[in-house]
């Protein structure tokens, strides 16, 4: 009897389980055959969501790890009104939530002072709204007329992460934020045409931001995963995941502080001539790499978009002009290259027409009369005629090849946006004065650029190389992943040749030269000066000029080519805007600095460094 | 041989499939738990994940803020505000020293302290004996 009972329990249990069991079983082919697509559409609708990680922007430092162009975590704040009404409607006891409304109204004042915003504003923020929607759009409160609640109205844009803090520790009900990376350049306007910018959109518009753009923007990543209630990742669900590259770190071959000096003495040219635009451009004439270039008039990075359309323009490449005196050194150079002339192979600069080819020509005007001058003073006193006479000597043809070789005429390739050819014709299109004009620098015209780099060829052994602002990309590790090497042009003369007009350009500096006391002892400054006449409506002005000063030093161990081009200084009554007035000083100026930042040290030993030698013992 | 009863067999199966719930059941919890723990483990590596964006944010947010107060402009505001008074050295106050600074100075040190004038020898002195002198003597 007893075993028989047992029975019947077991078999009910057993019996009891199996109709468990169907029902399961039912449900689960409910779930997963017959619902399947309904239900899958729901969740992949409710809860399957794919997250988009941004990689952050690499950094743009200077040759020596200083930050240039970082991105920022920004924070935009704003707030669903709807939140606090909804979640109050939720307490049925009256004096407490009037508790907790109150509570919030507080935090809100406090809201208003961390973001810098009227009390009203925050209130107004705050206030549920309706917004406007297409009909087909109308799906989320159940009553399809057009309008919905507004549950993302923005309080302020860019607030940065110690105030997002404060504000997150407040606890405000409905506040929400989103955050982005926004490009900042903690140096401000330094080296503002070299590092360019983004844009509003974080487009790359100018600069190492544009050149280097596949560098440093890096690769987004994504992830395929389900989210919670309240829009959480669940991590356990990631069924799909890329990981984020960050973009990698762009070394570029300036110097922040060289950078600083040149732009120092620009603020100081415009402050003192109130020019139309300046540029300085100093670089390395072994490498040609650029240590820094900075033009006025320029813009604060952070504030591209209140600068005046002509400060965004980098006069050093977009900008052309008849390079005037510092030109001869192509005459010069070529006709020494050659082997027509030795330094002292003289000419006669008094002469006022010449015979050339079988025609009288009249020969440019001089600033001072000269009479015989040797190769050597031709380039010192930049005589007019003697260079006019030296491109004579080898004829249209070869002394265009030369002007080429120099680099004229063609762009540097700098990579910095936008870069103009300059103006240079072939000798069929000359007319026929123009053997006569162009060594002296007009009837061509360059960019400051093409002028430095020519001048950086007689420093480089005669060797014409690639100007690079880039020294090298590095990842997120630091590692150096590409290096960027000099890159030859061409040898534009022999390395002799270049050594010798290397010291006919010391003697600019010297006396009877166009800039002499510009010197500075023991560091053979080597430069020419220029000035040149602007055209004002088609006519060469007399009394609006370019002035320059291009060299570099020490003459016969090159380690710093500097540029100074000033365009329409205004200078008082009477005295010429000239390159010896208004840019040899800046030049003096700006080398006497360097020589100490860049510790060169002097080719002669000047007598004074005795004193230190005896220990200060006199 | 006289066949096991029905009852028996049901009995056995019973007991069978309770022992197949339990097994299964147990095995159904523990791949809960591991599930669970693999949760567990997913979002505090995503917590952890989040952290360290986060204090990478603050380091980017740092950096930029050293670099800022570091660039030329803003350490020679510094320099007129606080009334440092820092200057560059202009070309003609530097001396360029060609030998080693540290050996030239220690060569003048040693020089002033050997030619230190001491006590003339007294007669009978033995003249080569040696005499310790001191910087202090000097």
């Amino acid at each position: 009897m007893s075993k028989g009972f047992a029975s019947n329990r077991l078999t009910l249990l057993a019996v009891g389980i199996f109709a468990c069991f169907m029902g399961v079983a039912v449900r689960l082919v409910f779930l997963h055959v017959i619902d399947r697509d309904q239900l899958l559409r729901f969740v992949d609708k409710a809860r399957r969501q794919i997250t988009v990680e941004h990689a952050r922007r690499g950094t743009i430092v200077d040759t020596h790890g200083n930050l240039l162009a970082t991105s920022r975590s920004e924070i935009t704040v704003a707030v669903d009104p709807w939140a606090l009404e909804e979640y109050l409607a939720l307490d049925a006891n009256l004096p407490r939530r009037a508790r907790k409304q109150a509570e919030e109204l507080a935090k809100r004042a406090q809201l208003a002072a961390l973001l810098g915003l009227p009390a009203a504003a925050v209130e107004q923020a705050f206030q549920p709204a309706l917004r406007s929607v297409k009909l087909e759009n109308d799906k989320h409160d159940g009553k399809p007329d057009g309008r919905t609640k507004d549950r993302w109205v923005k309080l302020r844009e860019g607030v940065d992460e110690p105030t997002y803090d404060r504000i997150e520790a407040l606890g405000i009900r409905g506040l929400t934020h989103e955050r982005i990376y926004r490009r900042v350049y903690p140096a401000g306007s330094l080296a503002a045409h070299l590092i360019g910018y983004l844009n509003k959109e974080g487009t790359s518009v100018t600069g190492a931001e544009h050149r280097f753009d596949l560098y440093l923007k890096g690769q987004d990543g994504w992830i395929e995963s389900e989210k919670d209630g309240a829009r959480r990742e669940l991590a356990q669900f990631r069924s799909r995941e890329v990981a984020v590259q960050d973009g990698n770190d762009v070394v570029l071959t300036i110097d922040a502080v060289v950078q600083h000096i040149i732009e120092d003495e620009l603020k100081t040219i415009a402050a003192k001539y109130n020019p139309h635009f300046a540029t300085i451009i100093a670089s390395d004439p072994m490498t040609g790499a650029i240590l820094g270039l900075a033009n006025y008039p320029s813009f604060d990075l952070n504030n591209f978009n209140k600068a005046a359309p002509e400060a965004l323009k980098n006069a050093a490449t977009e900008y052309v002009i008849e390079p005037g005196s510092t030109f001869k050194i192509v005459a010069a150079g070529a006709a020494l290259n050659e082997g027509l002339v030795t330094p002292a192979t003289s000419f006669d600069c008094g002469l006022t027409t010449i015979t050339y080819k079988g025609r009288e020509l009249k020969l440019p005007k001089e600033d001072h009369p000269f009479g015989q001058l040797t190769v050597a003073e031709i380039v010192s006193h930049s005589s007019n005629r003697g260079a006019a006479q030296l491109a004579m000597l080898m004829g249209e043809e070869k002394y265009y090849e030369y002007v080429r070789r120099y680099g004229f005429g063609q762009r540097t390739e700098l990579g910095l946006g936008v870069e103009e050819f300059g103006l240079l014709e072939p000798p069929k299109r000359w007319d026929g004065l123009t053997i006569t004009r162009m060594p002296m620098g007009h009837a061509v015209a360059a960019t400051p650029l093409q002028i430095h780099c020519a001048m950086s060829a007689i420093a480089d052994g005669g060797t014409l190389l690639r100007p690079h602002l880039i020294k090298e990309i590095r990842d997120n590790d630091g590692k150096v992943i590409r290096s960027f090497p000099p890159e030859k042009r061409t040898q534009v003369l022999k390395p002799s040749t270049a050594a010798l007009l290397a010291q006919l350009l010391h003697g600019v500096v010297g006396p009877g030269g166009t800039a002499d006391g510009f010197d500075i002892p023991g560091f053979e400054i080597a430069g020419k000066t220029g000035t040149a006449q602007k055209i004002i409506d088609g006519k060469y002005s007399n009394s609006r000029y370019v002035a320059s000063f291009v060299g570099f030093f020490p003459a016969s161990r090159p380690e710093v080519v500097l540029t100074v081009i000033v365009d329409d200084a205004q200078l008082p009554a009477g005295k010429m805007a000239s390159g010896r007035n208004v840019a040899a000083p800046a030049f003096h100026h700006i080398a006497e600095q360097l020589i100490q930042y860049l510790e060169i040290q002097p080719v002669t030993p000047a007598a004074r460094g005795l004193l230190a030698m005896q220990g200060g013992v006199r | 041989m006289k066949p096991p009863p029905a009852h028996a067999f049901v009995n056995q199966l019973i007991a069978l499939t309770l022992i197949l719930l339990i097994f299964s059941g147990t095995l159904g919890l523990g791949a809960v738990w591991v599930r669970q723990e693999i949760s567990g483990t997913a979002n505090r590596s995503h917590a952890l994940e989040g952290k360290i964006a986060n204090v990478e944010r603050r380091l980017d947010e740092v950096s930029a803020e050293v670099a800022a107060a570091l660039n030329p402009d803003a350490l020679l505001r510094q320099n007129q505000l606080m009334l440092i008074g820092l200057e560059s050295p202009r070309e003609i106050q530097v001396r360029r020293v060609s030998v080693s600074p540290e050996l030239r100075l220690a060569a003048k040190r040693n020089l002033e302290i050997f030619s230190v004038a001491g006590p003339a020898p007294r007669p009978g002195d033995n003249p080569y004996s040696f005499r310790v002198v001191t910087a202090s003597l000097h």
